[in-house]
């Protein structure tokens, strides 16, 4: 039979490359899954920031968890934690808007803002959970092409095609007007009051280098909605069992569908032989093979590190180089001795998202900074305590406060550099906004961990530490990401696939790329087997 | 009402509206053309606004006015005669400069002085600017198709537009995608290295826009720049003789000859309607004329809102007008100097200063210049576009002495505290005092200066909000959805009322594009 060992190596044991590995399990491959860091989980995984204290400090939202992903993995029972209010946004020290998921709870809080936009509130959120659920119709196939010409790529594209008509006239339009919209012409289209707006957009801008006032931010609201139910305008919220619920079960799946799962198993090298794929060599040296590799780390990373260029067009490494990254969050951990107080609003509201940015204004001047290579003066920051769901994380009934701040920019100005000192820098910033609406907060720190963009290349294999895997442009999402023409999770090498986030459908999508993707290999596979024949 | 003199009246005697009355005109349509003010052209208008020395007070250079109207309405014997401009210069602030010559070769070796990757890169960058402006002209010549609509005329239209996409192959078609969603900045960081290339290349990109070189979607505008053709070659402008005034009057002269109508001081106050149909309009004197067909060259703005009763139009329409962005963001310095300014980078008299001067020596820069903007300030350190009109057509001012024009960005209309005396004035200070920094003696040689603001551009033209192309040129509001979705094919609601402006496909620029799609669809459907 097969010289090979495996059929499959997974690189990557985060979401996508555990849901890939199992749904090639499932069809019968023998696949092998590689981790680099001890734990799997990928962004979701828990680190142990300090004695006692763990968090998953890029997990705050785990993302979106398409049916047809956890059917296949049997993951129908994971439950979502019960926030009382997705958001809750300063209107100044003192005073927050809290929006619950309940529509019309919500629109009760919103009223005593502005009556006006409290009786457009439920017509809003109703428009954007459909606009986002066409976008998870495209995030559940493969990307349209235009290129397309076998009867297999275009069925796809005409059930698409269907679903866009279903939307309706109005909503057809809307969704095509609302991509290349910036957050704040779509929301001063909308409403008055600068709180609500603010809480709105800052879903438009997240993780993403350019203010609200920049076009495309739109469509970044709608992709971080994808999977979000009606009201929920901050994403999908945290899971019931704790950040690692998704890893462990989807872990078990794998296992179940017999899965080699590999830990502290880092690649080196993905050897090629004639245009194809034989194997990788792990960290220590070892060489493994196998008839086909799917790498669900970082596409540029992958290509430039990995790939031996002599296989490569210079055309399709230039392009992997010229992928925008811009990874501009950063994110800081707390160990608390007890939970903060915040005047304005009620612990429980902390188990949701705390946004310290009142205004729209306000987040465009803070991604000022960015473009010129700084650190915001003023950065936008939110923050959520996850013990108040998942009390495990730390022990003896105290608490972890996790906050994430933009914007901070992985390439400074030529002469400044993340380092101790800067990394400091921003701690201390983040830590005075905070104090700002909680008195005494910093008096209830016990440890801090911050973690720049620098930091989370180096401990989450994020290129430019950005959680994107690739900024969310309009010019690098579908068929053009991760760069152009090569949408479909396969490469120009035979037997390498791509299946990450930095593939479609893109980050915030347990899974997304990585099913996607096995779905390509085993299509091929198919394909090769019946030409064989 | 007497029976209708006229089959069509065109409200503005803007460039559009005198294309499409030329059109219907030449049709056998008898035509009126009513402009408010006391000469054709809107924003394309020579002035003599200082004696002797004329002005092309709005735009100035032309680049985009359509090869098939200058052919269909034989323009050229009404009196167009476009000179094109021969150079760019870009001065440095370490008193060097960077230049582009109409000369390929010179251009290279020049490049070649500051990065000879860029060199290279600038030829292929430049072919495949080339090609991308070959994908989009059809496009720009087309009614846009409704992807809502199930009619086989719009269905026809989307597989005409997608078979066009495939047949650019993908590479083609991925470049194309690139260039409508990225940032200039962007775009120009995949292929060029040395910033004030990029900076100067980027500006087309923010021309009347109120977008930086770093914002998504400025990329189009640079290709929207990119689209036009002078004799053939694409990318080139010229200055047309007798400043762009004379675009509008070759245009007006050529209407006439086949027996257009045009009347100035003779603005139109209201469109007169019963049941749903046009009887005609009535001026701002109280003249009624009548009509079967009124065109509307002005903005959809005043279009649909001031021109007739909002109680007529379907609120979804209304709702789309209100959505429409205007947001001018670009001023005008115009001088009348006494003699010729001196760049340091390059002293003297040259062929360089029959070309544009361009002031944008990096990509943060023109960001910073932007960032004043947004928060309702103009820029401190603006952008700025200047061509001196005299160097190419000594006719523009008297012997020895020149004019200047000089386009800026960025002006908000928005103005925080609004346009005052004192902030035009503080404005063209600014821009003057930018200026001085690369050509010393520019204050000394002043012997006129007008300034036009956002408000005085739209006191003056009547252009919405001051913004030069009828409103943005963002891909939310272009193609299907300019102005607003369902009414983007030069209809309105109501019967025999149409729209010719620039606020319809394909946008601004003096392309005369809307005017002449706007006729045919006319005499479409008469048919």
């Amino acid at each position: 039979m097969s010289a090979f060992r495996h059929d499959v190596i997974v690189i990557g044991g985060g979401s996508n490359g555990l849901v890939a590995a199992a749904c090639l399990g499932r069809a019968g491959l023998r696949v092998l899954l590689l981790e680099r860091d001890e734990k799997l989980g990928g962004q979701s995984r828990l680190v142990e920031f300090a004695p006692g204290f763990r968090a998953a400090p890029l997990g705050l939202d785990p993302g979106w968890l398409p049916d047809p992903i956890a059917s296949a993995l049997g993951l129908t029972s994971l439950k979502r934690a019960e926030v009382a209010a997705d958001i809750s946004v300063m209107v100044e020290p003192g005073t927050f808007l809290s929006l619950p998921r309940d529509v019309a709870r919500a629109a009760e809080a919103i009223a005593p803002h502005s009556a006006a936009d409290a009786a457009k509130w439920p017509e809003f959120t109703a428009r954007m959970r459909k606009l986002a659920g066409f976008l998870e119709s495209v995030y559940q196939a493969p990307a349209p092409d235009i290129a397309a010409s076998s009867l297999g790529e275009l069925v796809p594209l005409l059930g698409l095609g269907r679903k866009f008509r279903a939307l309706g006239r109005r909503d057809m339009v809307e969704f095509l007007r609302t991509l290349p919209l910036s957050v704040w012409e779509l929301l001063d289209d909308w409403f008055e009051s600068a709180p609500l707006k603010a809480a709105v957009a800052a879903g438009g801008i997240q993780d993403h280098q350019q203010g609200p006032r920049s076009g495309g931010t739109g469509f970044v609201l709608l992709h971080n909605l994808v999977g979000a139910p009606q009201g929920a305008v901050r994403g999908r919220g945290p899971w019931r069992d704790g950040p690692e619920a998704f890893t462990l079960a989807a872990e078990q799946a794998a296992r179940r569908f017999g899965v080699t799962v590999r830990t502290d198993a880092a690649v080196r090298q993905i050897r090629v032989q004639d245009d194809a794929v034989t194997g990788v060599i792990a960290g220590d040296g070892e060489e493994i093979t196998a008839k086909a590799v799917l790498s669900t780390a970082n596409p540029a990373r992958t290509f430039l590190e990995w790939v031996d260029p002599v296989w490569l067009d210079p055309e399709f490494l230039h392009a992997m180089g010229n992928i925008r990254h811009r990874g501009c969050t950063a994110f800081v951990a707390y160990a608390l001795e007890r939970l903060p107080d915040v005047p304005g609003i009620g612990s429980d509201a902390m188990a949701g998202m705390i946004s310290l940015t009142a205004t729209i204004p306000a987040l465009e001047r803070a991604a000022d900074a960015a473009k010129y290579g700084m650190v915001s003066e003023r950065p936008h920051v939110e923050f959520t305590v996850p013990t108040l769901t998942a009390p495990q994380l730390a022990t003896g009934g105290r608490h972890v406060l996790v906050a994430r701040a933009q914007y901070a920019p992985y390439r400074l100005r030529p002469g400044a550099i993340w380092d101790a000192a800067s990394r400091d820098a921003l701690g201390k910033a983040v830590t005075g906004a905070i104090e700002a609406v909680s008195p005494c907060f910093q008096s209830r720190v016990l440890h801090q961990a911050t973690w720049t963009p620098r930091d989370l290349e180096e401990r989450f294999g994020l290129r430019e530490g950005a959680v994107s895997h690739g900024e969310l442009g309009l010019d690098q999402i579908l068929f053009m990401r991760p760069v152009a023409g090569w949408g479909g999770h396969s490469t120009p090498i035979q037997g390498l696939y791509l299946g990450g986030a930095g593939s479609h459908p893109g980050p915030g999508i347990l899974g997304g790329a990585g099913w996607l993707a096995s779905r390509r290999i085993l299509s091929d596979r198919k394909r090769r087997i019946e030409a064989r024949a | 009402m007497s029976p209708p003199r006229y089959d069509a009246i065109i409200v503005g005697g803007g460039h559009n509206g005198l294309v499409a009355a030329a059109y219907l005109a030449r049709a056998d349509r008898k035509t009126l053309v009513l402009e408010r003010r006391p000469m054709l052209g809107g924003a394309a208008v020579t002035e003599e606004v200082y004696p002797g020395f004329k002005f092309s007070v709005f735009s100035y250079v032309v680049s985009l006015l359509r090869p098939e109207i200058i052919r269909d309405l034989d323009l050229p014997r009404h009196g167009l005669q476009i000179l094109p401009l021969e150079s760019t210069v870009t001065p440095l602030d370490n008193g060097d400069y960077l230049a582009s010559w109409s000369d390929p070769d010179e251009t290279r070796r020049e490049l070649c002085r500051h990065s000879p990757r860029d060199a290279d890169a600038a030829v292929v960058f430049g072919r495949l600017m080339h090609h991308m402006a070959m994908a989009v002209k059809p496009i720009i010549g087309m009614v846009p198709p409704d992807p809502a609509s199930l009619s086989p005329g719009d269905l026809a239209g989307l597989l005409k537009l997608g078979r066009h996409f495939r047949s650019l192959g993908p590479e083609r078609f991925h470049a194309l995608h690139k260039l409508m969603t990225m940032s200039s900045a962007d775009y120009l960081d995949e292929w060029f290295e040395f910033d004030p290339l990029k900076a100067t290349k980027s500006a087309s990109g923010i021309i009347g826009t109120f977008l930086g070189p770093r914002s998504p979607g400025s990329a189009y505008v640079l290709l929207h720049h990119y689209m036009g053709e002078i004799d053939g070659a694409f990318r080139a402008w010229g200055f047309q003789k007798g400043g762009t005034g004379s675009i509008s009057n070759a245009i007006a002269s050529a209407a006439r000859a086949h027996g257009a109508e045009i009347r100035t001081d003779a603005g139109v106050e209201r469109v007169l309607t019963r049941d749903g149909r046009v009887t005609g309009v009535a001026l701002s004197s109280g003249e009624e004329i009548a009509a079967g067909l009124v065109v509307s060259g002005l903005d959809p703005r005043l279009t649909f809102t001031r021109l007739v009763d909002t109680k007529e139009l379907p609120g979804e329409l209304l709702e789309g007008v209100r959505r429409y962005k205007f947001r001018g963001s670009s001023g005008k310095v115009n001088l009348a100097l006494s003699g010729l300014p001196n760049l340091s980078c390059m002293p003297g008299e040259g062929p360089h200063l029959r070309g544009a001067i361009s002031i944008s020596p990096s990509i943060e820069y023109l960001e910073r210049a932007y960032d004043d903007a947004k928060y309702g300030e103009f820029s401190r350190n603006p952008y700025m576009d200047i061509v001196i009109p005299s160097m190419i057509d000594p006719n523009m001012a008297p012997p020895g002495k020149h004019v200047m024009s000089i386009f800026v960005q960025y002006a908000p209309y928005a103005l925080n505290g609004g346009w005052t005396d004192a902030k035009r004035e503080a404005f063209g200070d600014a821009v003057v005092k930018t200026l001085a920094r690369y050509a010393p003696n520019i204050e000394s040689l002043i012997l006129h200066r007008q300034v036009l603001t956002p408000d005085d551009i739209e006191r003056i033209t009547g252009l919405s909000e001051g913004n030069i192309f009828q409103g943005e040129l963002a891909l939310q509001q272009l193609f299907f959805l300019r102005p607003v979705p369902e009414w983007a094919k030069y209809r309105t609601p109501i019967h025999g009322y149409w729209q010719c402006g620039a606020g319809t496909h394909p946008g601004g620029g003096i392309m005369g594009a809307s005017g002449r799609l706007a006729a045919l669809e006319i005499m479409k459907s008469a048919a």
